[in-house]
Parts: C-alpha cells; structure tokens; sequence
C-alpha cells in the first residue's frame, strides 16, 4: 500500500523527448493502468517508478519520500517494489523455488520462514507442484506466473507490470488477468500495470492513463473513458469508433459531401468529426437518421457485423444478430443513431486511417 | 523452369565441401594418431617410449601446461571484469577499450613477445630499468626469459579470446535477468555474483578452454622468449624435432603432437558436450533495452585503473614495436643524435624477397579466407536451414580443425599430402591454403551461424513460395541481410592467415616463404629492427583493417 507521486517528470533520450511532462499521484491499493500504443513510453514511465531510468526533470516520490529527483536517487534495490518485466525475466540457473526465494535470501530471513512464505506464495500462483522446475521446463504461462510470485513473495506494497500478458495465448490471459486482480484485491497493494491490450485495461483497472507520444490523453474509470474519451485519439484506441466529418449548426449537424444530417443540441460550431461506435447504431428498413446502402454482411453469431456506404465514408454498425435474415448486401438502409461524440476537426486524418 | 526430378543443387554442394574436410582434414589427422603408433608399419609403442622417458620431454610437457594453465586464469580474471565493464557500465571509453582489446586479438602474438622482449630484457629492457630508477631498486625487477615472463606475454595475447567470448555472451544475455535482481533487493556487485557470473558461466568456460589451447599450442611466443631462456614447450620441441629432418625426427614429433592434439580434443569435449550443455544463454526474453550499470563514484578510479592496463598491455607493447623500428642502435635510446633512421622501413617495403613473401601472403590468406567463407556458408546453412541428419557433423569438424594445434595439423598435412597417397600439394602454396583453413575456418563459421540465427527462416519461406530456387534465394534475401557478417567473417579469416607463422615455418619452401616466417626469420636471425618495421606494417595494416571492419559492420563487432 503506497501512494505514488509523479512530478513534473519528463524524461528524454538524447534529444529525444519520449514522456512529457508527467504530473499524477497513484492512490494507495489503486490498480493503475498506462495504456497506449507500443512505443508512447508506458515502459518508460515504469522504468522510471522501479528506478532502471532517471528521470531527466521533475522527481518521484513514494509515500511522500524522494526516491528520484535531481539531488536524489534511490537505487532500484533499495525501493522495495516487486516488478513482473515483459520478458518474465525468470532466471535460468535457479528453479522456480530458488527464484521466487530470492527476494527473500537478500533479506537474509531465516530458511525456514523463506520456506514458509514462498510455498504459501507458489500455493497463490498454482505452481506449489513445479517448485523444482528448472525454467526451460516451464511453459510461457508458468514461468510468468513464477515472474509474479517473484514480484510478491517480498510482500511490495507497490507492484509493477509490464505487459504481462503479452506472451501468452487468449485463454491463459483471461484467467491471469483474473488472478492478478484477484491477488491485488487480497494483498490490497498497489498496482501499476502497463499494456497495450484495451480489454485488460478495461477490466482490472480502477484507473487508466490513456498515454499517446509520450502524452496524457485522458485519466479516468474505464467506463468513463469509454463513454466519454477526451478526444479523438481515446475514442479511437479504446473501442471501435467511426468518425464523420461535418459541419455544426444551430440544432444539427450536416454531414460533409452529402445531403444528410443529425440533431444535434451542443454548443460546438463549425468543422466538427462526428464519432459514433458502431454497437450505437441500429439498423432499419424503415426511416433512420441516416440513410446508407449496406455493402457487407458478416454474421459472428451473437452479432451481424456491417458496413454501411453514407455518401462516400463506410460507417461499420454492429447490429442485432438477427438483421443478417432480413437485410440484403444492396438494400437501402436506415440507419438510428443512439449516441454520438462531437469533437472539433482539427484536420489531421490520422484516426480514420487507423479504422479502415 | 519447371524440372522432372527436383534436383537440389544445395546437395551437390554440401557433399562436395564434406568431401574436401574429409580428405583434408579428418583423413590427415586421424593417418597422423595411425602414424605414431604405426611408425614402423608394425603397432608399436617404441616411439611413446622413447619420447616419453626423455627427462627434457617431460620439462616441456610441463611448461606447456604450467604457462597455458596460468594465461587462462589470468587471461579470464582479466577477460571477465573488462568484458563486464566495456559491456555493461557506464565506463568513460567503452568504445575505444573495446576497440583496443579487439584489435590485440587481430595482432600477431610474435609481435608482442618482440616488444615484451626488448621492454623486459633482464639486462637493458626499458620498462625494467624505467621502474629500476622509479623505485630505487637495486636490480631490474623482472626477467622476460622465464617462465613467468612467457606466462606474462601468452596472457597478454590470449586474454582477448576470453574477452571476445565473454562480451558476445553478455551482449546476448537478457538484461531484465539482472534488474529482476536489482528490484529483488540485491546490489549491483551481489547480482553480478548471484545472476550475471552464473549466468556466463558457460561461457567463462569456454573462453577458459580456448585460452588454453591457443596458448599450449602457440610456437612464435615460446620460441622468441623461450628459446634463450632454455625453455622449451611441446611446439618448440616439436619444430626442433622436425627440423632435424630424419624420419626419426618426424616420427618423435608426430609422437609429441599426438599429446597436444588430446589435450586440445579433450578440452574441446569438454567445452562443447559438458559445458556446452549448460548454456543458458539461449534461454532469454526478448528484451534488447541494454542496461548500463552506474559506477557512480567509481566511474573515474575505474576509467583510469582500465586506461593503464591498456597502456601497458596494449599502447606501450605497439609503440615500442615502432620504436625499435626506427632506431639505427638498440643500445641506445632512439631519441639520441643520429638513432633515428628510416632504412629499416626502406628494407621492409622495397627489398625483392619481403615483398614476394607479402605477396604469397595475401594470396594464400586472401584464397583461405574466401574459400573458407563459402564452406562456413553452406555448412551454416546445413546446420541452421535444414533438418537432415548428422546436419552439425561438419560443424563439429570446423571446431575440432581449429581446436586442433597449428603444429599438429601441419605435420598431418605434411604426412599425408606430400605424395603418399597421391595427392601431393606439399611446397605449392595449396598445402598452406588448406592449413590455413582448417585453422581458422571457426571463427568465419561462428559469424555467420550467429548472423543465420538472426534471419528468420520464413523470410527466405517468403522468396521460396514466390518460385525462387536456392542459388536464388541466396542471392535475392539470405546474402543482402547477412552480408556484414559475411565481410567480417572474411576478415576474421584473412586476418590471422595473413600472418600466420608457425604452420607456415613447417610448410614453406623457397617459393612460399610467408610474411610471417619471413619476420620471424628477421627477428631471430638478421635484424630485429627490420623484423620491428615489418611488423609495424601489419598493426598498421589490422588497424586499418578494423577501422574498416568497424564500418562495414556498423560497429557491431560480430566476432
Ligand atoms: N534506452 C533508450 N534509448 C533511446 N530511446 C529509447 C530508450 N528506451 C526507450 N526509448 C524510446 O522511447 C520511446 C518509448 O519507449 P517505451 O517506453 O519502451 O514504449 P512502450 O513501452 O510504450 O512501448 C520509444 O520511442 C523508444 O524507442
Ligand atoms: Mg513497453
């Protein structure tokens, strides 16, 4: 249980400015994820909190004391934090036993509560059945789950991930990412978990640094950012998206190269990027907000996963699985708009390149 | 260009380079172990036996394995912590440390007892009496002419084999294996004993071993410092042994050589199937962030403490080479009236039988290392690109030819291609081309597997299914992405053949003098100044060649 202080800190390689200006504090037993693209600095960031970077300005604080600023540097060692690095970093030389007991042989415990603590700790990671492994006899998910119990047998208050998950296949994630929340609820520890997987990001977090180029976009509870992102980028990342360009007015919004257009009540005025998930459109034969010609079909079974020509943008609509009976690719179709996002065009095309 | 049968052409390759190491290298070894027990046409163990209770036999054995022995310790307690720090801290310099250690790996070890030779001479060796008048001491301090002084030279030509192994197993390794460490709680000195030294440990062996053999089989330093210190090792005694010239002569040195070859193919198992099995390094993530220790306050005490190791070991050895190649009278400081003079580098550039000596080098380095590098190709190839059975065994015979003493596979090419069995290559310069190449074919075959490892296969899958043939996709995807290490791999073959000594003092005639029997020659017999000025021209030359090499490879030394 810590609470983590970010100061001001910027950090940068050569000339290269890969985090900006980093001001927040992570709340004591919070889960806190650092989502973005590969390459934003989510690393970075960790790097700097576990003590493996310096920052360049600004300084790090835990529990209020100093550990990195421009007069003062705790080494990592010295921070008392359990990290899970991407590559598991599992030791090959030592068996699973010996590598989680490492934490604990530094701190020069007796044999016999090392023992103790780091059966309990393999008995929390189901591995109690491996303890004399070597590593090149473990599976990816095995020795990840040694990674972890590494990280905890110490009992941290601060635990760091790197994109824990990454190596592992879809249902070996589901049910990790389930026990780490699971063992961070249990432990009330704080957690800084860094990925690039929005589901991950969703489900565990208490709350999500959506990080683009080295740059907060948005902090928030994740049904908050899904349901309203800052910007563009955060809508984009974060859940499927369809942007439109149009033009606001006074009650509506028209859509650019077309003559069509939607209510709108907002404040905004001008060039606009009209943002709307497709789980939020409904399909019609009858009249919509829209009107569009269905140019493919592609039934997943729960839903019927569409796209729609509206003048010369293809919007993707998922719609209720039962349309796939009574739509044609061809028909006309209308289209009803539950809920949309208005943002100011700032002309950069990038996100829409992004979709298609 | 569709074909009835889908003949492979890559299997006329491979069978025609097996064909050559079995007959130039498998055959003439194994006729060499035949030979000593078969001297007579009748086994017998009467060369074992005279050979073995001669008193002064026994002294050499031991000298070998005394100063081999004590280069690879010391060789590794230097090779480790530079490695360590050139690799992994933040010492000021790396690059050119780096540099530096590289380029003593590319000198020849000859050269480097000439100048330990004229630093240390226990009489008027300038360092000795530098530190005499430094410290007020009564007498020179060191003599080069013993067996400390040899163990003194071999280490400080042979720790950058440590030093090169080491460093390569250390760039591969994954640093995150270390920070887990740091984040765990411990030290940076008590991960570098408790993850980092187990961790290479492997490869500490194996820089070890190859320590050893390098230094029990080297002849040029043993022979320069040994010989007027009467100390002899198994490779003087054996050259003395040859160059007796009966066949008695050659059948004790055969029966001397029988020992060094299982020295070193002990060794050689050991490093490869004992050892070899331990290696963890393959075991690594996937991180390639490099992770730079901070010495902190140590950076400079340490900075300096490595800057005067390369001084002495490395500047002071190089520059007192040039210094003597300068200097009309040795007795005498070469910044003293009238010392300085210019003819010994007239002689090594312009004299007729110099010059003809350099050119029979570059042709035969230049014919080794190019046909060494095709064989190291389809070999690598083989071992890294297909599944057939027995795929390591040539492999294998590339390490064990170099694993194997210079003095050794002479004498067996001596024995078995001068007409014997038909095939007679012996004083043409074909019979150093291939001596040559069973030498130092390994590190040309390390670079370019290590460079196959880094080309997925699938990139060469791509150009397959696109129609390409072998020869093609060789051409079109394999060679453009490989082919720095294909150009370092050369010179790492070029290099050392080029002035190859003591495989050469066995195998020259009259018309394939070497550059390095030609120095040696100089050295021993004429005039050390000219032997100095000569090999000025080859640090001059592996220089620029590094320089060179460093480009190529954009500064990724992949040896
Ligand atoms: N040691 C380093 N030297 C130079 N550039 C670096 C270094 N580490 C990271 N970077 C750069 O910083 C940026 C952010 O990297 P990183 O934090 O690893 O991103 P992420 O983890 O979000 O994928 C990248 O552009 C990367 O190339
Ligand atoms: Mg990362």
């Amino acid at each position: 249980m810590s609470v983590i202080t970010i100061d001001h800190v910027t950090k940068s390689f050569g000339n290269v400015e890969v985090l900006k200006e980093f001001t927040q504090e992570f709340q004591d037993g919070e889960f806190i994820t650092l989502l973005g693209p590969s390459g934003c600095g989510k690393t970075t960031m960790l790097r700097i909190i576990a003590g493996f970077e310096k920052p360049t300005t600004g300084e790090v604080r835990i529990d209020g004391k100093v550990v990195s600023s421009k007069d003062v540097f705790v080494p990592p060692e010295k921070r008392e934090i359990g990290m899970v690095f991407q590559s598991y970093a599992v030791w090959p030389h030592m068996n699973v036993f010996d590598n989680v007991a490492y934490p604990l042989k530094i701190k020069r415990m007796p044999k016999n509560v090392i023992r103790e603590k780091v059966e309990g700790i393999l008995e929390v990671v189901h591995l109690s059945q491996y303890a004399d492994r070597m590593p090149s006899q473990l599976s990816g998910g095995q020795q990840q789950r040694v990674a972890l119990g590494r990280a905890l047998v110490a009992e941290p208050k601060l635990l760091l991930l790197d994109e824990p998950l990454s190596n592992l296949d879809a249902k070996l994630r589901e049910s990790m990412r389930y026990e780490i929340k699971e063992i961070q609820r249990k432990l009330g520890i704080t957690v800084v978990y860094v990925t690039h997987d929005q589901i991950e990001a969703m489900t565990m977090s208490d709350r999500v640094y959506i990080i683009n180029r080295g740059v907060i976009q948005q902090v928030g509870h994740p049904i908050e950012i899904y349901r309203h992102p800052a910007n563009q980028f955060v809508a984009d990342f974060v859940g499927k998206v369809n942007f439109i360009k149009g033009l606001a007015e006074a009650g509506r919004i028209r859509i650019k190269g077309i003559d069509q257009s939607v209510k709108y009540d907002g404040e905004m005025r001008g060039d606009v990027v009209l943002a709307i998930r497709p789980e939020n459109i409904e399909l019609t034969s009858a009249e919509g907000h829209l009107t569009g010609i269905l140019s493919s079909m592609y039934y997943l079974g729960d839903v019927n996963d569409c796209r729609v020509e509206v003048g010369d943008t293809t919007l993707r609509v998922t719609a209720d699985a039962h349309t796939y009976d009574t739509l044609r690719v061809g028909d006309k179709v209308g289209l009803i708009i539950d809920s949309f996002l208005v943002y100011p065009d700032d002309g950069n095309d990038d996100y829409n390149k992004i979709l298609t | 260009m569709q074909k009835k049968h889908y003949f492979d052409i890559k299997w006329a390759v491979i069978l025609v380079i097996v064909a050559f190491l079995l007959v130039f290298q498998v055959f003439p070894l194994l006729y060499l172990v035949y030979r000593s027990f078969f001297s007579t046409g009748k086994f017998s163990l009467e060369g074992f036996s005279r050979i073995y209770t001669y008193e002064m036999n026994w002294s050499c054995l031991k000298n070998t394995i005394i100063t081999a022995g004590f280069a690879m310790i010391f060789g590794v307690i230097l090779a480790f912590p530079l490695a360590w720090l050139v690799g992994r801290t933040n010492l000021y310099g790396k690059k050119f440390f780096r540099f530096l250690f590289v380029t003593t790996y590319m000198v020849p070890p000859y050269v480097g007892a000439m100048a330990w030779l004229r630093l240390l001479n226990p009489k008027v060796g300038t360092l000795n009496v530098f530190i005499k008048n430094l410290l007020h001491l009564s007498e020179n301090p060191f003599n080069i002419y013993s067996i400390w002084g040899l163990v003194w030279v071999l280490t400080t030509f042979y720790y950058p084999y440590a030093f090169i192994t080491i460093s390569r197993a250390m760039e591969k390794m994954d640093p995150s294996l270390e920070e887990a460490s740091r984040i765990s709680g411990a030290s940076p000195l008590k991960t570098l004993f408790t993850v980092t030294l187990p961790l290479m440990m492997p490869s500490i062996v194996a820089a070890a071993l190859l320590v050893f053999v390098a230094a029990a089989s080297c002849y040029g330093i043993p022979s320069i410092i040994g010989a007027p210190g009467q100390l002899y090792t198994v490779t003087t005694r054996i050259m003395d042994y040859v160059s007796v010239g009966s066949q008695q002569g050659l059948t004790d040195a055969t029966v001397l050589a029988v020992f060094l070859m299982a020295i070193a193919l002990l060794v050689l198992y050991i490093s490869n199937f004992v050892v070899g099995k331990k290696d963890y390094i393959t075991v690594s993530g996937k991180s390639t962030r490099p992770n730079i220790v901070d010495l902190g306050k140590w950076r400079i005490p340490i900075t300096i403490l490595v800057s005067i190791f390369a001084l002495i070991v490395v500047i002071i050895p190089f520059a007192t080479v040039f210094m003597t190649s300068f200097t009309t009278n040795m007795g005498k400081s070469l910044f003293a009236p009238g010392n300085f003079t210019l003819k010994f580098w007239n002689t090594a550039l312009t004299r007729k039988s110099i010059l003809g000596s350099t050119k029979n080098s570059v042709i035969s380095a230049v014919w080794a290392a190019t046909l060494g590098m095709i064989v190291c190709l389809v070999m690598a190839y083989l071992l890294k690109r297909t599944n057939v059975k027995g795929k390591a065994v040539p492999d294998f015979l590339i390490t064990v030819g170099s694993g194997t003493p210079s003095v050794v596979i002479a004498l067996a090419l001596i024995m078995t291609m001068s007409g014997r069995f038909g095939v007679n290559i012996y004083n043409t310069i074909f019979i150093m081309i291939v001596a040559y190449m069973i030498k130092y074919m390994l590190m040309g075959m390390r670079t370019v597997v290590s460079a196959f490892s880094q080309v997925s296969p699938s990139l060469e899958e791509a150009a397959q299914i696109s129609g390409a043939g072998w020869l093609r996709r060789l051409k079109d995807v394999l060679f453009p992405l490989i082919i720095p290490s294909i150009v370092a791999g050369w010179f790492l073959i070029f290099m050392p053949c080029f002035y190859e000594l003591t495989m050469s003092n066995l195998l020259y005639s009259t018309d394939t003098k070497t550059l390095g029997v030609e120095l040696f020659t100089y050295q021993t017999y004429h005039s050390q100044q000219t032997a100095s000025a000569l090999a000025g021209g080859i640090l001059i030359m592996v220089i620029g060649l590094n320089v060179i090499l460093d480009k190529v490879t954009k500064g990724k030394f992949s040896i």
